[in-house]
Formats: structure tokens, C-alpha cells, sequence
């Protein structure tokens, strides 16, 4: 109780340099936010996305029913294909009109079909998806009686790369942001320590132990690491509010089921505790420092 | 109790103590003296590793004093009350908190801390302003908070540095029993003053220091 109480006279005496530092610490964790929580939603677009990815077998216009056959069985024994679906060139056909026709009677009036028939498979989700459709892509390609395979490839890899450079962009960012903070943190109990130094020293002399003099710093480190964390949490939140509230329906007409998605517990918890580390060390240094002119006399 | 052994010290080649060496047993009362600048704030502060020293051995309590670690110099600081030339009192605390001080560093719990800073406060004569700070109270009073401060932990040794400098004549002969009576209670005591009148009063061996060296010492008479 003393002890807290210790911490929050510090912080009292230094209220100027609270707010800077914790203001900072809030503008870098909220940053840091940010780009999560657009890297959140964009993964969340990502597996949507990846829901609908399809791969569809054209086949050859005269394929024997044998290499059909096979073919179907490859589907039925990888666990992999959720279900598979024959379109025939008629059916082709007729989706084709039914989505045209209005619109042109070019196509009417055509009097042959260019279409070819067409395996349609759904995939299962799973972490390895890609690589398992590529696979399988190759495989069939080679397959008698396949005309081409075709699924969204090139987009697909282009998405997953652009992730993969977010994902080390914000780790970059994050450990760049958090050690902005540690230095802003230990700037602020340095000046907190110094301005305390009459009253360190006389705990020095009457016999406290460093561990009890240096309790109230870190607590008023890890204060500041946590009250940011809090603030931008916060502020992370009204924007996700604002964005669900403002936007939803246009995201609704986008894709089915598609919604902002905030940043998720684990993360949150993350946050914190990376902003409880960040305090405690931003006091350690500054700490270390300070008493390490005592130990050198 | 306190021993040293040809303990030399300067600062910045400035020699301040030179080959000193002596012994106090424990429960002795024993006077530093000397011309100001002599060495004797800087006897006290090795006694209880403020200064460091570059010679010789120093051994308080049992404890190796040059030895001894940053993170274990509060053992040694637990035995020793100092009563300090410029007081140390935290301005930002009434002077019964400045004595509690002490105390809470220590661990005592809350009952205690009251009790006993209480009493330490009237042993000084000062308990009818403990709600008063430090700026509000006259120099002399602020020493007696100092000395209130230094015996409040019941400690086996005593260093006071001129704990009468600032005391008129009869002030200071009722602060000199109050060392005194703690002396006669067990504890060993190291008194720095420059008054005579003091030197004579109290029946104490005396240390004399001159630019840093030992000039004489005085047995009881
Ligand atoms: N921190 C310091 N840095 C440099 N020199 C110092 C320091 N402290 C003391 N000295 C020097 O060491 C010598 C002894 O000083 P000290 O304070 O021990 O004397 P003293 O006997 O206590 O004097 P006084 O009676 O005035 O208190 C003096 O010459 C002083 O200038
Ligand atoms: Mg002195």
C-alpha cells in the first residue's frame, strides 16, 4: 500500500512528464493498432476469399467415359475435396444464356456450343490449402482427356505474399514503436529518479534494500506501459465501433457474412503484456543506470 | 565493535584520512575531534560505506566494510544510526513521518511505526510539533528530529556528526544525555563535535583527527 502510494506521489510530482510519456506511449501502441487491426481485416478478406476459390477441370470435348472415371475417383479419395460437381457442356451451355442472354443476342443466335465440359471442386479449408490446389492443379493438367485446370492462382499469391510482407512489416514496426517506448519510459523515471535522489539516498543510508527502492519505479513504469496500452485499446475500439457502424452494410454488399473484425483477445493480450514489458524495462535501464553511480564509489 | 587498520583515504589525490587506524569496543563512547576539515564527517561516512576508502581494513559490526556489495550494504546500515551534519530530513514529510521513515525502510508494521516514532519524537522533546515539517522548525530542532531518527531503530552502533552544532549551550548538554542514556542502554557511540565544552563534559575517549591523520587520543580520566 506505502508502495503504491510511493508510486503514484512520483507520478503526482512529474504530471507534466506523465501525460507526455503516457501520450506517447498511446500514439506508438495505437500505431502499432492500427496496422494490426488492418491486418486483421485483411486476413479476415483473405479467408473469405479463399472460401470461394474453386478449382474447375475443363475437360476435353471428347473424353471417353473412362478418364472420367478416374478422375472422379481421384476426387472421392483425396479427404481433401469438399465435393465435386460435373458440368456437362450443355449445362455450360445453358448457365451461359441464362447469364447473357438478355443482354445479347449475338449469343442467341449462335448456333454451336464453345463451351467444354467441367469438373467444379470445392476445396475444404485448411492452412496448407494453397499448396494442396496447386498439387492437385498439376497432377490433373496432366491427366488424359483434362483440356486446363484453372483456379484464382495468381491473385491468390499475390495476396498470400502481400500478408507475408505485412506480417514483417508489423513486426518490424511493433519492435521499432516498442522501443521508442522503452527509451520514452526510461527518459521519464530517470527524471522521476532524479528528482527523488535526496530521498534515495537517505533510504541508501538508513539501510532499505535496492529491491524496496526500486519497487515504486518499476510500478511507475509499468503504470505508464499499461495506462497507454489501456488508452489505445480504447481509442482502437471507437474506431472499430465507427467503422462497423458507418460501413457494415457496404462491406454486407461485398461479400456475404464479411464484417470488421476487432482485434482479437489473444492479441489484446498481447498489447498488454508487451506494454507491461516495455514499462518494466524502460525502468530497469534507467534504474540500472542511476544506481550504478553508487556501486562505482 | 568498530576497527580500522591503516585505512588511508583521499579524494581526487586529495589526501583526506591517512593511515588511521583504531579500535572501539562495543558499548564504548568515543569523541572524534579536530579542526574542521580534519577528516571526521569522512571517518563517520566510511564507518558506514558512504565513502569507499584505498587503504587498509575497516571492520564494523563484524562486517567487512570494503568488501561488502551495493545490494548488501543495507546489513550493515541496519546496525548503524547516523545522525548526519546537514540532518538529510525529507522536506516533503511532517517530522513524525521523517522518523517513521526509518522505520517503514525496515519492515515495521504499522502499529510500531506509529508507537514508536511517537516516542522517539518525545525522547527529543519535539512530540507536541510531530505534525509540523522540517522548513517550520529552527535549526536546532531539525537535529533533534535528526537524532529522534537515528535511535528510533534501536541500533547497536550511533555515529553523530556534530549533533550539537547547532545547539545552544544547554540544548546541547540535554542532546549529549540523550546519547548518553543510549550508551548507558548498550549502544557504542561515535561523537564528531569541535566544542571543548562538550569534549569536557562528557567523560569519553577522544580521538583527535589533524588533516586526516590521528594526532592524539584520549582515554577516560
Ligand atoms: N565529497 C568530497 N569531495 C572532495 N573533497 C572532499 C569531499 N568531502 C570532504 N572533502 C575534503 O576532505 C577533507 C575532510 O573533510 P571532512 O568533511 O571529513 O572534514 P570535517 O572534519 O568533517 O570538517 P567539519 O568540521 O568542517 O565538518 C576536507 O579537506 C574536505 O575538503
Ligand atoms: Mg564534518
Amino acid at each position: 500500500m506505502r508502495i503504491l502510494k510511493t508510486t503514484f506521489t512520483n507520478i503526482k510530482t512529474n504530471k507534466q512528464l506523465f501525460f507526455a510519456s503516457v501520450g506517447t506511449i498511446t500514439i506508438a501502441l495505437s500505431i502499432l493498432g492500427l496496422f494490426l487491426f488492418v491486418y486483421i481485416n485483411l486476413n479476415s478478406v483473405l479467408s473469405f476469399w479463399n472460401n470461394q476459390v474453386q478449382l474447375i477441370v475443363y475437360l476435353e470435348d471428347g473424353i471417353s467415359e473412362g478418364p472420367k472415371k478416374q478422375l472422379e475417383n481421384i476426387f472421392s479419395t483425396h479427404t481433401e475435396i469438399a465435393s465435386f460437381d460435373f458440368v456437362s457442356r450443355e449445362r455450360a451451355w445453358d448457365n451461359f444464356q441464362s447469364m447473357f442472354s438478355e443482354k445479347s443476342t449475338f449469343i442467341k443466335g449462335m448456333g454451336f456450343n464453345p463451351l467444354p465440359a467441367s469438373y467444379n471442386l470445392a476445396i475444404k479449408e485448411s492452412s496448407d490449402r494453397l499448396a494442396f490446389i496447386q498439387n492437385l492443379a498439376k497432377k490433373l493438367s496432366d491427366h488424359e482427356g483434362v483440356e486446363s485446370v484453372e483456379y484464382g492462382e495468381d491473385w491468390i499469391n499475390r495476396f498470400e505474399t502481400f500478408m507475408i510482407l505485412m506480417r514483417v512489416f508489423l513486426f518490424a514496426l511493433g519492435a521499432l514503436l516498442c522501443l521508442g517506448a522503452v527509451f520514452i519510459i526510461a527518459n521519464t523515471v530517470k527524471l522521476s529518479v532524479l528528482s527523488r535522489k535526496d530521498e534515495i539516498d537517505l533510504m541508501l543510508l538508513i539501510g532499505g534494500t535496492p529491491g524496496f527502492i526500486k519497487i515504486p519505479f518499476f510500478l511507475e513504469g509499468i503504470f505508464h506501459g499499461l495506462l497507454g496500452a489501456f488508452v489505445s485499446l480504447g481509442l482502437m475500439k471507437g474506431i472499430h465501433l465507427y467503422l462497423v457502424n458507418q460501413f457494415q452494410g457496404s462491406l454486407e454488399s461485398f461479400g456475404r457474412g464479411m464484417e470488421f473484425q476487432f482485434i482479437s483477445p489473444p492479441f489484446i493480450g498481447l498489447i498488454v503484456l508487451v506494454s507491461i514489458f516495455v514499462g518494466w524495462l524502460g525502468s530497469f535501464l534507467s534504474l540500472q543506470q542511476f544506481l550504478g553511480v553508487y556501486k562505482k564509489t | 565493535m568498530i576497527q580500522l587498520y591503516n585505512v588511508y583515504k583521499s579524494y581526487n589525490n586529495t589526501p583526506a584520512l591517512v593511515d588511521v587506524s583504531f579500535i572501539i569496543k562495543k558499548g564504548a563512547f568515543v569523541f572524534v575531534t579536530g579542526p574542521s576539515g580534519a577528516g571526521k564527517s569522512t571517518l563517520l561516512k566510511l564507518l558506514y560505506r558512504w565513502e569507499s576508502f584505498d587503504k587498509g581494513q575497516v571492520l564494523v559490526n563484524g562486517i567487512n566494510v570494503g568488501k561488502l556489495k551495493f545490494n548488501k550494504l543495507w546489513q550493515l546500515r541496519r546496525h548503524i544510526g547516523v545522525v548526519f551534519q546537514d540532518y538529510k530530513l525529507l522536506q516533503a514529510k511532517t517530522i513524525l513521518e521523517n522518523v517513521a521513515f526509518a522505520l517503514e525502510i525496515v519492515g515495521a508494521d504499522k502499529k510500531t511505526i506509529r508507537y514508536k516514532a511517537w516516542e522517539a519524537l518525545k525522547n527529543v522533546g519535539l512530540s507536541h510539533r510531530k505534525d509540523a515539517y522540517p522548513m517550520e522548525l529552527s535549526g536546532g530542532e531539525q537535529q533533534r528530529v535528526a537524532i529522534a531518527r537515528a535511535m528510533v531503530n534501536n541500533p547497536k552502533i550511533l555515529l553523530a556528526d556534530e549533533p550539537t552544532g547547532n545547539l545552544d549551550p544547554e540544548m546541547a548538554s540535554e542532546v549529549l544525555q540523550l546519547f548518553e542514556k543510549a550508551n548507558i542502554e548498550g549502544t557504542t557511540i561515535v561523537f564528531a563535535t569541535h566544542s571543548e565544552n562538550i569534549l569536557h563534559e562528557g567523560n569519553h575517549a577522544v580521538i583527535t583527527l589533524k588533516r586526516g591523520k590521528i594526532a592524539d587520543t584520549r582515554l577516560v580520566v
